[in-house]
């Protein structure tokens, strides 16, 4: 690996960047998250930065059940974050609709619309778990830079210990 | 005296001559049952003579038989009157309010949306909650309503990937 590309994967795994979006959400898991970004919690001591575009993130987390009305614009701003790009669906109805699913108007987890890497678990997540979450998705981030590039988590190889443990 | 003992329902009932009886409900509020080809005028009435200037929701109800509609409405005094419209299920159709009350176009194409109710005269009718892509004549709060799953709703992603 180039000296350049070395220094871009280190800063990444030292520094990933997060955008936050909503895509049905009863809130809870935002203001959870928002507690994970503010100092009690204090995520920015592990180089975790909320941005406000999706073009300068590196990770995407996506709060609630993804609606039908919400799907496009999940996938759109998807779509517009550069790669490598992961994805954290955070709570129960970010993993398969929760409460939500079935409901007319909702499609079900995130993963029927992103592919998703990190699924945290709870109604809502507490902010340390949704801080563990992001940091094993930086562990991910960081073997993936190791192996030299992104791969499927369905089909490429078994994600590291520090990820899954 | 509270400020919305004033508006007892022989005071509505005299405001709605010929439309209907005003029967109170609850402290503050009395429903008016009118005509549905007469509801403009009825509401126009509760603007002018009863001073409600305030439109606080359009409530739909589902009867299993027939369509309901709710105005209420409210003014400076707070006393809540009721305008209750009964529609066919078949053909429900009823002119809009938008003339009288402008932020009625807004409940009218939720409601149009949700429950496809037709309101005639209003200046836009488009979606207002459902997805684009969501399927003609599928009106999800009927209480006939069973969604298909065989049938496709829209929002769903071509690929993921």
């Amino acid at each position: 690996m180039s000296l350049s590309r070395r220094l871009v994967a280190w800063a990444r795994g030292k520094s990933p960047w997060i955008f936050l979006f909503n895509s049905g959400a009863c809130n809870a898991c935002d203001i959870e998250i928002l507690a994970a970004i503010t100092p009690r919690f204090d995520v920015e001591r592990l180089g975790i930065l909320a941005k406000g575009s999706p073009r300068h993130a590196d990770i995407l987390i996506v709060t609630g059940p993804v609606t039908r009305k919400q799907a496009a614009r999940l996938r759109r701003v998807y779509d517009q974050m550069p790669e490598p790009k992961y994805v954290i669906a955070t709570g129960a109805c970010g993993a398969n609709g929760g409460v939500f699913q079935g409901l007319y108007h909702v499609l079900g987890g995130a993963d029927q619309v992103v592919p998703v890497d990190i699924y945290i678990a709870g109604c809502p997540p507490r902010p340390d778990e949704i801080i563990d979450g992001i940091a094993k998705c930086v562990a991910l981030i960081k073997a993936d830079a190791r192996r030299d590039g992104r791969v499927t988590r369905r089909s490429g190889p078994a994600p590291p210990q520090e990820a899954v443990g | 005296m509270t400020r919305s003992a004033a508006w007892t329902a022989d005071r509505v009932s005299a405001a709605m001559q010929g439309l209907g009886t005003g029967e109170s409900v609850a402290a503050n509020r009395v429903r008016v049952s009118v005509p549905a080809a007469r509801v403009l005028e009825a509401l126009a009435r509760t603007r002018d003579r009863l001073r409600c200037d305030h439109l606080i929701q359009i409530a739909t109800v589902d009867t299993g038989t027939t369509f309901e509609l709710h105005y209420h409405l409210t003014g400076a005094h707070r006393g809540i009157v009721s305008i209750r419209v009964e529609l066919p299920r078949d053909a429900p159709r009823i002119r809009s309010a938008h003339g009288i009350l402008p932020p009625a176009a807004l409940y009218e194409r939720q409601i149009h949306d949700l429950f496809g109710i037709e309101f005639e005269g209003h200046p836009d009718l488009r979606r207002l909650i459902l997805n684009e892509d969501w399927p003609e004549s599928e009106y999800p709060l009927r209480k006939d309503w069973v969604m298909d799953p065989g049938k496709s709703y829209g929002g769903a992603a071509k690929e993921v990937g």
